[in-house]
């Protein structure tokens, strides 16, 4: 019988440093999915799942043995990969070569735009070149934006865990998930087709995964 | 009748608007509303999640292998004694060889006159000890002045201070062992105090905040733990100059 994550970690905590070995075997695969899908960038992935064991380890006492091990390593995930997008973003400020243009539909008045000399609408049907351009509308949410809107659009988390997990209000995870969708909008929906009035009567959270 | 906010509409597409009952009926009856939830839908649904790309073979070796040495050591000091750590080991026995020597020159029946006659390169165990917690209260005295005086306005990478915390950690244990079996209790308490602040530096975050930055600092100040530390050391070096001062214990200054 797998000896349960609780009694590995039990068994660290005891002095065994290697047993944690067992717990970097059974986790780090699933840790660097959720960190590249907030990424997107396999080498950054594969070093955040590095740092995320290292914060983990070292926070070990402060694991309850009765909750969920991977519930818990997957919040410092998401956590150290916050830490690392903002750093990232305030590093990356002064190279942005995005243009701002003066949108009037923007409420702040400085919505990036993509760069006004990219392909026209046509070539944009390409799938290939619209994950492209969903990768690079993607890059320009903030990073607590990104990381809410992955967790709830690519792996289906509840608001209630986006909440806990970043240690949030539910309204403000929910504003974070709106404000990363309404990012989105303005970015993509310019190379959209049109969209056929929808008919049915009945909407209600049909595509929530 | 007013429309839904996009607000709401985005919250509906993923089942978390309010009162969705009241969009839903809202939807049924609006198709201006309506087209906007199609719009909505139709782009969050060309959003895929990623195609996550699988990592090289033996990925989980290689981030145990990068890892393991960065782990600090938990647990009691006699079981990571008994595990075998090479390190612990040699340290171990060092600190056990370097106390026996002491306690056997202390205790053992003095010469008289013909210690003259002794060649003068003889080692002093007692003052090897010294020399050693002598260069480890300097080292130590290096870090807390580096925190201490380190740019408190944002986040910190702690990661060099860190290393050194965690060597010096290592064997402030020892030495603080070494100097209660020789009698030294003014300093093994010292020793006592600064591994409490060496833990916490080095079992903290890598990344530092201000706050987390101002609490250790605290510790430090609230210990007067650097000026401690500086006067020991610097009564330890003097006793390391003077061999004929090194039989006594530091001074009751502290």
């Amino acid at each position: 019988m797998e000896v349960t994550d609780a009694a590995v970690v039990a068994q660290v905590l005891a002095g065994d440093r290697d047993a944690f070995r067992v717990l970097v075997e059974r986790h780090s695969r699933s840790i660097f999915r959720v960190i590249y899908r907030m990424t997107g960038n396999q080498q950054d992935a594969e070093e955040l799942v590095q740092e995320t064991f290292l914060r983990a380890y070292k926070s070990l006492e402060r694991f309850e043995l009765r909750a969920n091990f991977s519930t818990w390593l997957y919040r410092i995930a998401v956590n150290r990969t916050l830490d690392f997008l903002s750093a990232r973003k305030t590093h990356m400020q002064t190279k942005d070569t995005y243009q701002i243009v003066d949108n009037p539909d923007a409420e702040d008045g400085s919505q990036i735009q993509l760069p006004a000399s990219g392909p026209g609408p046509d070539r944009l049907l390409l799938s290939a070149e619209m994950k492209q351009k969903i990768a690079g509308a993607l890059g320009l949410l903030t990073p607590a934006e990104r990381v809410a809107f992955t967790m709830r659009h690519m792996e289906g988390r509840s608001i209630e865990e986006i909440s806990q997990t970043l240690n949030l209000k539910s309204s403000a995870a929910k504003n974070s998930v709106f404000r990363a969708v309404q990012k989105l909008r303005q970015q993509l929906e310019p190379y959209a087709g049109p969209v056929a009035p929808a008919r049915s009567p009945r909407w209600g959270g049909s595509a929530a995964k | 009748m007013n429309h839904l906010s996009e607000e709401q509409i985005v919250l509906h597409y993923y089942g978390d608007a309010e009162e969705a009952s009241e969009v839903e009926r809202h939807l049924a009856a609006c198709p201006e509303c309506r087209t906007e939830f199609a719009r909505v839908q139709s782009m969050l649904q060309q959003i895929e999640p990623l195609e996550v790309p699988e990592p090289a073979a033996g990925f989980e070796e290689k981030t145990w292998l990068n890892l393991r040495d960065r782990l600090p050591e938990k647990g009691s000091f006699l079981r990571r004694l008994l595990q075998g750590q090479q390190k612990w080991a040699l340290a171990g026995a060092m600190a056990v060889l370097l106390a026996a020597a002491f306690l056997a020159g202390r205790f053992w029946p003095r010469p008289g006159p013909q210690i003259a006659q002794q060649p003068p390169s003889q080692v002093n165990p007692q003052r090897v000890v010294l020399v050693a917690v002598g260069d480890h209260l300097e080292r130590s005295q290096m870090l807390l002045v580096e925190i201490m005086n380190a740019d408190a306005k944002g986040p910190i990478n702690f990661s060099s201070e860190q290393a050194e915390a965690r060597e010096l950690l290592d064997s402030n244990h020892l030495y603080r062992v070494s100097s209660q079996q020789a009698g030294d209790p003014q300093v093994a308490r010292l020793l006592d105090q600064l591994g409490r602040v060496l833990a916490e530096v080095a079992n903290g975050p890598a990344d530092v905040s201000p706050e987390d930055l101002q609490q250790v600092r605290r510790t430090i100040q609230s210990e007067g733990l650097l000026f401690k530390v500086r006067v020991v050391s610097s009564e330890v070096n003097s006793r390391v100059r003077r061999p004929e001062l090194s039989g006594g214990s530091v001074n009751q200054r502290l």
